[in-house]
């Protein structure tokens, strides 16, 4: 596959003449390799793609006996995120940094799609989703808004080069990041979470003093619980629903909701617990198999993984996000172009967070939430974002050389 | 175990693979030269030197976090897949099987020729938890799929009679129509199920329904019991047990084992393969000693003589027939009048139901009369009344007796009269029994008031087994009572001290089986057993032998046994004999009327007793046959009737009409028949 890339990327595209336009004419330093493979990232790209193979699998496992799992549907989704990685990778993403602005209407533009009349699609306990009129195609905006705000984030910040000092900034950086994230967290609390842990991040490492820092944290963390808090209490507003609310609520106390998130993550529990060193085989899954594990395709895809291959598969998938994560901080700490950086620490940001969230819901040791875990769960809109995610990584290795 | 040894090596292993990526890459990056020419930044302020810093420290951190997210996940699935998983894979294993148990089917209850009279069917059953009836509109809907008013639904969804956590029967034997509906729509009928329940079945109605009983759901003091017992039979909540008759008394041969399947299921309860199985066990099949024919004949005639009394106007309450084999004492037929169905009591009797059955108007149909009634014994008692004089000197086989009908051997003011009113002249002992003169047991009565042996006639009756249990495998059996003065001091402690005392007119009173003298049917049968076998008395039994439940072999034989030997005088014992003999030829000749119209030789007693305090008669027939060599004892009494010879009598004849097929063609005529 990293042979057909290759052979695909040749020759610059319109955004790629216009990142060197934007970027002026610097003179390109060519490092000791040369070739295709030189213009790949192999150590970021190998472990993504392994995680896209053990999804397949997996995915083809749970199209066994879960009908909503369509095995086919899943290969396009990658398919589509294959091709757009690739255009992805062939610009500049460097082109975007200094499009603030624009990014942030896009961003918000984003977010209040699926609220626009004749935009705005809605089934049985779907929120959130997008179909295009005319040809009927359907997609989660929240997905791809998650590299906008990296986008948006990375451009707003790499302004300061790595060191944040007045206060106003660091307050307009929190209002940019916070503007299009009210308008999300409505509908899709889970994602609006990544957002959230995504941007803070980008703002943290891009020189965000720490006696700032830390009361924004105690700030939201304190807001939170009041909030919570409120909602639980007759007369106060309650912004929360009462469902996200137990969600919020039932990993420290399953029997909150015995028959609803409560049962679930009993489920979730048994079916990682159950998979013990060697998990019970592909295809052999009872919890999933026999539907005592819900969403086993989807938001529990790693308790149906893991019940399938053990605590060896589940070391094996922790180590290629790991491999994948740390290569690309790895890559951060060596490019020189801020904006380049922030946009890898913003990718690294949002696996890791989502990584934490999804897996760490299935063993109970974080909120249930609705969000998929990158590269493994089916569904087209979060894969087409993730693959495009590695096009980012591999754009900035790509165009390393060139000055910014 | 060694598995965690494996677990910390898997770990190295992949930790090492880590470090050794990190170092490959890391090395073969640093050969780069990265991008250092980069275009000044666009923000004033803020060195290179000092940018770089903050950016790597932060960057540092990112690190530092992220490894620390891994870490945890792996820690927190280490102790998850590793540490805990056998509890995890057996709640998983858990999860997906379920154990369904299956009720074994009762055993059959048979006559003693194979024909059912107790069998079971499968029946669709309709339950309810009981808070459904706390939703109207569920309940409506239901109601109108069966058929049957809310209100009834109701009702029956708050019945707790078998128990408050039990499943509420709401209509047994439901169409496939209303199966499916049910299945079709669980959001509609939440709390509602279909059980298939094997019922009791009755493919001759109510034949010998006191005999063999009914069954009910267990009781909460049953189920008590069976759990605090460890040899019986352990119930669960819902089952079906005898309640009474033979279903309860033989319930631990009846009641089969329960059936355990293990299965598993989907998380929609969907059984998707059966895992093990272990069969249910049915019942053992229970044959009885009833023969169905007689059984029937006995009903019948039972029936037909209520229905007649009734129509010459009299308070016609119940009735009794006991048909026993004298060779051995199994009861070939046993009926109680009123009688009732058992079939009512299936999948739970009816709140009206149950009420009716044991009201007074309706004389108590769930009553066995034959072993639960306790009546006078009247004049039936005659025979034995000689024996004890003959015994004790009261009487010879000469002795002669003048009988005028009135009677005043204790004064002109203690007179008492015989049935006779009109006197039946100049008799002796034998004649006494075959007329039934009252007078010739008063002339009884009165010598043992002057003997020395002052409770010898008492001592003969309970030698026959009077005041007593039999000993009958059927519950609820009464005892009797043969009075004596210590028992009349005892019982009538409001009296005063005259009234408690003996008196001698008390012997006259129990001598002809007034007074407080009080027998039940099947007594009755057993004492002319006794005189019909010369000695010889067995313990009466309704079971034959249980039926294996596999083969056609059997598990159990009634052990047939000699309760007693009575020993008389064979003189004596040809006297009485020829008494009874007479009382069926020789009384009268519209008694005999009714008996020459069957070719075998029978010998008998009729009587009409006074049951004082409720202003009725019991009416009396014991009679066995052939005389030669008796096989059959047949007793019968009838509560309010006018007499032996027009109620019991006839009845007793009917059953011999059935047994040798020759149907009784006299006519009866009450203002004829003999009155005692």
């Amino acid at each position: 596959m990293a042979q057909e890339m290759t052979g695909l990327g040749t020759g610059g595209g319109l955004l790629g003449r216009l990142g060197e336009k934007v970027a002026g004419a610097g003179a390109p330093k060519v490092s000791g390799k040369t070739g295709p493979l030189g213009k790949l990232y192999l150590s970021q790209l190998i472990p993504a793609l392994l995680l896209v193979l053990v999804g397949v699998v997996t995915i083809w496992s749970a199209s066994l006996t879960i009908s909503e799992a369509r095995f086919s549907s899943h290969l396009v989704g990658i398919a589509l995120g294959a091709v757009l990685a690739l255009l992805v990778w062939r610009y500049d993403v460097r082109a975007l940094s200094g499009m603030t602005t624009a990014l942030l209407v896009v961003d918000c533009l984003l977010m209040v799609m699926p609220h626009l009349p004749g935009l705005g699609f809605s089934a049985k306990g779907m929120t959130g989703w997008v179909q295009i009129p005319l040809i009927h195609f359907r997609f989660q905006p929240s997905e791809p808004s998650k590299l906008v705000t990296i986008f948006l984030m990375a451009s707003a910040c790499a302004q300061y080069n790595g060191k944040i000092e007045r206060f106003a900034d660091y307050c307009k950086l929190c209002a940019t990041l916070l503007l299009p994230l009210g308008l999300l967290v409505v509908t899709d609390l889970g994602t609006g979470l990544v957002i959230l842990f995504t941007g803070a991040v980008i703002i943290i490492c891009s020189g965000a003093p720490s006696r700032w820092v830390i009361p924004t944290i105690a700030l939201i963390v304190g807001t939170v619980a009041v909030v919570i808090w409120a909602s639980t209490v007759d007369g106060l507003p309650h912004l929360l629903k009462q469902y996200q609310l137990k969600r919020l609520m039932v990993f420290l106390d399953e029997s909150i909701d015995p028959t609803g998130d409560g049962y679930n993550l009993r489920q979730a529990k048994i079916a990682v617990g159950s998979g013990g060193l060697l998990g019970k085989g592909v295809g052999n899954a009872t919890q999933a198999g026999n539907g005592f594990l819900p969403e086993a395709h989807t938001d529990f895809v790693f308790a149906l993984f893991a019940e399938q291959f053990g605590f060896v598969g589940s070391v094996v998938l922790l180590g290629l996000f790991a491999w994948m994560i740390l290569s690309t901080l790895l890559l951060a700490m060596r490019i020189d172009n801020p904006f380049s950086k922030l946009v890898l620490v913003g990718c690294c940001g949002m696996w890791t967070f989502q990584v934490l969230e999804n897996i760490g819901m299935c063993i109970g040791i974080m909120p249930i939430t609705g969000i998929p875990l990158p590269f493994i769960s089916f569904g087209s809109s979060s894969m087409v974002t993730q693959l495009v995610a590695v096009g980012m990584v591999q754009s900035v290795w790509r165009h390393r050389q060139k000055a910014a | 175990m060694d598995l965690s040894l494996v677990i910390v090596a898997v770990c190295a292993l992949v930790a090492l693979a880590l470090i050794v990526l990190y170092i490959v890459f890391g090395r073969s990056e640093a050969a780069y030269t990265l991008d250092i020419g980069g275009g000044a930044p666009r923000a004033a302020g803020g060195s290179d030197n000092s940018s770089e810093t903050t950016f790597s420290s932060r960057l540092v951190g990112l690190a530092a976090v992220v490894g620390g997210v891994f870490v945890a996940l792996l820690g927190r699935l280490w102790s998850m897949q590793l540490v805990s998983s056998e509890e995890y894979a057996q709640q998983a294993e858990s999860n997906r099987t379920r154990t369904v148990t299956t009720a074994a089917p009762r055993g059959r209850i048979l006559d003693r020729n194979g024909a059912e009279i107790v069998a079971n069917r499968s029946s669709l059953t309709v339950v309810a938890e009981s808070d459904v009836s706390d939703d109207e509109i569920e309940m409506q809907i239901l109601a109108n799929l069966i058929g049957m008013p809310r209100q009834a639904v109701y009702r029956k969804i708050i019945d707790s009679t078998e128990g408050a956590q039990s499943k509420r029967t709401v209509s047994s034997d439901v169409s496939r129509r209303v199966v499916a509906y049910i299945g079709e729509h669980p959001a509609i009928f939440d709390g509602v199920e279909v059980l298939q329940r094997s019922q009791r079945s009755y493919p001759q109605g109510s034949l010998a329904a006191h005999v063999v009983g009914y069954t009910g759901t267990v009781t909460s003091e049953q189920l008590e019991a069976s759990s605090s017992d460890e040899s019986a039979v352990s119930y669960q909540s819902g089952d079906v047990v005898g309640q009474a008759g033979v279903e309860s008394v033989y319930e631990s041969v009846l009641q089969g084992i329960r059936g355990e399947q293990t299965v598993y299921v989907d998380s929609n309860g969907n059984v998707l393969d059966t895992s093990t199985t272990i069969d249910p066990q049915s019942g053992s099949d229970v044959v009885l000693t009833i023969d169905s024919g007689i059984q029937k004949a006995a009903e019948d005639a039972l029936a037909q003589a209520m229905a007649d009394t009734k129509k010459r106007g009299q308070d016609a309450v119940g009735g009794s027939v006991v048909c026993l084999d004298c060779t051995n004492g199994e009861v070939l037929a046993m009926a109680s009048a009123p009688t009732f169905s058992p079939s009512i009591f299936v999948g739970g009797i009816a709140t009206s139901d149950w009420d009716s059955l044991t009201s007074d108007s309706s004389n108590y149909p769930l009553l066995n009369r034959a072993i639960s009634g306790q009546y006078p014994a009247a004049s039936t008692i005659k025979p034995l009344t000689a024996f004890a004089a003959l015994d004790n000197g009261i009487a010879t086989p000469e002795s002669g007796y003048d009988c005028s009908g009135w009677w005043t051997g204790f004064g002109e003011a203690y007179g008492m009269w015989c049935h006779s009113k009109e006197g039946h002249g100049w008799l002796d002992l034998q004649g006494g029994i075959t007329m039934s003169c009252d007078v010739v047991f008063y002339e009884i009565g009165k010598g043992f008031s002057n003997s020395d042996n002052k409770e010898g006639m008492q001592q003969t009756f309970r030698e026959y087994g009077l005041g007593s249990k039999t000993g009958i495998d059927l519950p609820s059996e009464s005892e009797g009572r043969v009075p004596d003065a210590e028992w009349k001091w005892n019982y009538f402690t409001t009296s005063s001290d005259a009234d408690r005392e003996w008196h001698p007119g008390d012997y006259c009173n129990i001598s002809i089986g007034q007074g407080d003298m009080l027998v039940t049917c099947l007594q009755m049968a057993q004492v002319y057993e006794s005189i019909a076998n010369r000695g010889p008395v067995y313990k009466p039994h309704v079971l034959k032998s249980v039926r294996s439940s596999i083969g056609d072999g059997s598990v159990i034989d009634y052990n047939v046994t000699q309760v007693s030997d009575i020993q008389e005088n064979e003189a004596y014992r040809t006297l009485i004999e020829k008494g009874l003999n007479g009382v069926i030829y020789d009384e009268s000749e519209s008694q005999a009327a009714h008996w020459t119209s069957l070719d075998v030789n029978v010998s008998g007693k009729t009587g009409t007793g006074e049951q004082t305090s409720v202003g009725r008669n019991v009416c009396w027939m014991v009679a066995y046959a052939p005389v030669e060599d008796p096989k059959y004892v047949i007793a019968s009494n009838f509560d309010g009737g006018e007499w032996g010879s027009t109620t019991a009598m006839l009845i007793v004849r009917d059953v011999f009409g059935y047994i040798y097929g020759q149907p009784d063609t006299a006519t009866t005529d009450t203002s004829s028949a003999t009155q005692d």
